[in-house]
């Protein structure tokens, strides 16, 4: 445990710039919300084309 | 470094969970899509002149031009395996990092060790996510009647987060407004999902539309199925990696940055 923070830390130490942990949070789930809209919202025919399936499984509005 | 841990893990998760799904569906969903698009393709046959909606099921472009789509076989399992996939790593991240938010806000780091967290946490991701849109807008098969597409979007989406937001203010809510919370959990239907007039099938032979009745009903228990399985997956494998993360990194929030660069 105490030899995991060492590696951490040192880790850190090659980096200029540490962003608080709260925006990294926020940011992951701002990522997988972006994600789940591509799958399942996203117009363009191509994309409703290939998540075809997916949508209509999930629940998604489709067509 | 917090958005390292759960993008990886959140992959992790929905590669596991997108297979588990993929599987899942192979055994009635897609064959219930399958067997409604053979009645799409007999109504365009019979048909010179397009019905509206033969058209918008088939999605032509304005020129008449057919849009790309996966040939069917083996090109299209890849797809729906891939596009699967993909929205389980959404759903991953959405559900790991509420995980790690309310451990930060204090509650849960007893229940993170308990047998039932992951199974907790997937049937809040299933009700969110699956079950509260589709008490307004069952899943649907091709051809069915449904009303504009944006405004089912809408709905969708504010039945997603007015559950989450209700469930999370019940659950996580630490003042007597807590009890409120629920009311949230009813807006949506009190709003109501858009609803095409008419029949469900237009356009079809009586004996069709029957057919294509039975098999919406059929398909609604079908993705009930396939949708649990989904997020038994994501809870699973999401509480795990939640464990894993805290005891590598800690849960705390507030004021706190990755270790702090030459604090030893």
């Amino acid at each position: 445990m105490n030899q995991d923070a060492g590696t951490i830390r040192q880790e850190s130490t090659t980096r200029s710039l540490s962003i608080p942990r709260i925006l990294q949070l926020f940011g992951a789930m701002l990522l997988g919300g972006t994600i789940v809209y591509a799958a399942g919202f996203v117009n363009a025919d191509a994309v409703h084309n290939a998540a075809h399936d997916t949508r209509h499984a999930e629940g998604f509005p489709c067509h | 470094m917090l958005f390292r841990n759960i993008v990886f893990y959140a992959l992790l998760a929905g590669v596991v969970a997108g297979i588990a799904v993929s599987v899942a569906q192979s055994f009635q969903v897609v064959p219930i899509i399958k067997a409604a698009e053979a009645y799409e393709r007999a109504a365009a046959d019979e048909t010179q002149v397009l019905i509206p909606s033969v058209q918008a099921a088939q999605h032509h472009a304005a020129g008449g031009e057919e849009a790309w789509a996966p040939k069917d076989g083996i090109e299209r399992t890849a797809f729906t395996a891939l596009s699967n996939s993909l929205t389980a790593i959404g759903f991953a991240l959405l559900l790991i990092g509420a995980m790690m938010a309310s451990l930060a806000l204090g509650s849960g780091e007893a229940a993170m060790r308990r047998w039932w967290y992951g199974l907790a946490w997937g049937l809040g991701g299933y009700v969110v996510f699956w079950l509260a849109p589709a008490i307004g807008q069952p899943p649907e098969i091709p051809l069915q009647a449904a009303g504009a597409l944006g405004a089912r979007q809408s709905w969708w989406v504010l039945a997603v987060v007015c559950t989450a937001a209700g469930l999370a203010g019940l659950l996580f809510g630490r003042s007597p407004w807590r009890w409120a919370a629920p009311v949230l959990l009813i807006v949506p239907h009190l709003v109501g999902a858009p609803h095409p007039e008419g029949v469900m099938f237009p356009d079809q032979t009586p004996q069709a539309a029957a057919a294509l009745e039975l098999l919406a009903r059929q398909f609604i228990g079908a993705t009930a199925i396939a949708n649990a399985v989904l997020w038994l997956a994501l809870g699973l494998v999401s509480a795990w990696s939640v464990r894993r993360i805290h005891g590598a990194i800690g849960s705390g929030l507030t004021g706190q940055r990755d270790p702090e660069p030459f604090s030893t």
